[in-house]
């Protein structure tokens, strides 16, 4: 008997997390789907000012993003004068690069970069854990082998934040903020690993 | 009788083509002595300052992204760029340099290091000086509408063409100013800058190339 209750207290803290994100929390089985609604309208040309930090460097842009149709978006990076810097494509699993600027063809970038905004642009995510804290339910995704974490607001049920994470660390943030109809205006994505944060302002 | 309404149909036909097709190839000399008349106008320009509207079509966009702002021109080769909608950002072009104004964040950027920045850069000078008739670099098409010369511009150079398939400068018949750009990265991509309220010749302080 005093084993089992020493095994099931293991079995329990190993359950518990150690992100920073759900540090004390313990997850609950849960199927359900989780919807990013802020790229979801055929209808609209998801337009942002796009500010780039990168260790020392700044650089900006325009980032725009299109639902094509159900489970295919297009995400174009363009300099202010309208050059194309990269031309991406998910359709289901896919990824097409259109097109990418010869400074950037280089595998590790590309791959980095499909991560990002695969897991922005992607709608429809099922659940394997939810988490219950004061402010927000969390709920635990897997995409490509990689946890994802969707915050959604106890409040208004909203989408506040998604975080890429391995079992471990927390490789990435990704911070929906100025939320009105289903559009987030202010998004910032921050990597935790490397020192490169993208700020996108909404101007369409 | 069957013959003149055969010759007023074909007429007809031909006018309305005409019509259609909108712009038609200049003669030889008629290129020559547009592109000697542009030369002649920017070897006498000393400053632009204009307004000018920017507008990105990309085809699987419901509409253009349009943007807004400023162009500053200083002979010889100062050039400033200066969105005001809907977002502030600014860049100068000035010695090696691009200086950039990101709303408030500035930064550089080394031309000498930039190969497709440093294009841009000759790119945008020589159009504004009328130097760019580089038959090495551009295979050159001398075209006219009802008002203007139309003069567009294939890349032949390979590092240009990777960003840049073909641009077309407007110009105007009378003043030989240009009054549109079209920079086409493909058939189906392109950005149009439309110039209006040109100011030719005033002074213009070089402390506006300051970042």
């Amino acid at each position: 008997m005093r084993y089992l209750t020493i095994s099931l207290l293991f079995l329990g803290l190993s359950a518990c997390s150690v992100l920073p994100t759900t540090k004390n929390l313990v997850g609950k089985i849960s199927q359900e789907t989780i919807n990013n609604p802020y790229f979801s309208n055929k209808k609209i040309d998801y337009v942002y000012k796009a500010k780039i930090n990168a260790g020392n460097n700044n650089f900006g842009g325009l980032l725009i993003l299109k639902k094509i149709k159900d489970k295919h978006h297009r995400v174009v990076f363009t300099t202010e004068f309208g050059n194309k810097i990269f031309d991406f494509e998910f359709i289901n699993t896919k990824f097409k690069v259109n097109y990418i600027t010869n400074k950037l063809d280089k595998k590790f970038i590309i791959n980095a970069l499909k991560k990002d905004f695969q897991l922005l642009v992607n709608q429809y995510n099922i659940s394997v854990l939810k988490f219950n804290a004061k402010k927000e339910f969390i709920y635990k995704t897997m995409l490509n082998n990689k946890n994802n974490y969707y915050v959604l607001s106890k409040e208004n049920n909203t989408l506040i934040k998604i975080i890429m994470a391995s079992k471990r660390k927390e490789k990435m943030t990704i911070s929906f903020r100025d939320i009105e109809n289903n559009l987030s205006k202010n998004i910032e994505l921050k990597h935790h690993n490397f020192n490169m944060t993208i700020e996108l302002n909404y101007i369409n | 009788m069957h013959k003149t309404v055969f010759f007023i149909s074909a007429l007809l036909i031909l006018v309305s083509l005409k019509s259609v097709s909108q712009t038609v190839a200049l003669s030889k000399q008629e290129a020559l002595s547009v592109k000697e008349s542009i030369i002649i106008t920017s070897k006498k320009t000393t400053s632009i300052i204009s307004k000018f509207v920017q507008s990105k079509h990309l085809s699987f966009l419901s509409k253009d992204i349009i943007s807004k702002g400023n162009l500053v021109f200083k002979a010889p080769n100062l050039i400033k760029w200066e969105y005001n909608n809907p977002f502030k950002y600014s860049v100068i072009f000035k010695d090696n340099q691009l200086l950039i104004n990101d709303d408030g964040i500035k930064s550089d950027i080394d031309l000498s290091a930039n190969k497709a920045f440093k294009n841009l850069n000759n790119l945008i000078i020589k159009s504004v000086k009328g130097d760019m008739f580089d038959t090495e670099k551009f295979k050159i098409a001398y075209l006219k509408d009802a008002k203007n010369y139309l003069i567009s511009f294939t890349s032949l150079d390979k590092s240009l063409k990777s960003f840049i398939h073909k641009f077309e400068l407007t110009f105007d018949r009378k003043t030989f100013r240009v009054l549109k750009i079209k920079m086409m990265e493909t058939t189906e991509d392109y950005t149009i800058i439309t110039f209006s309220n040109q100011k030719i010749n005033t002074s213009v302080s070089d402390a506006i190339f300051n970042n």
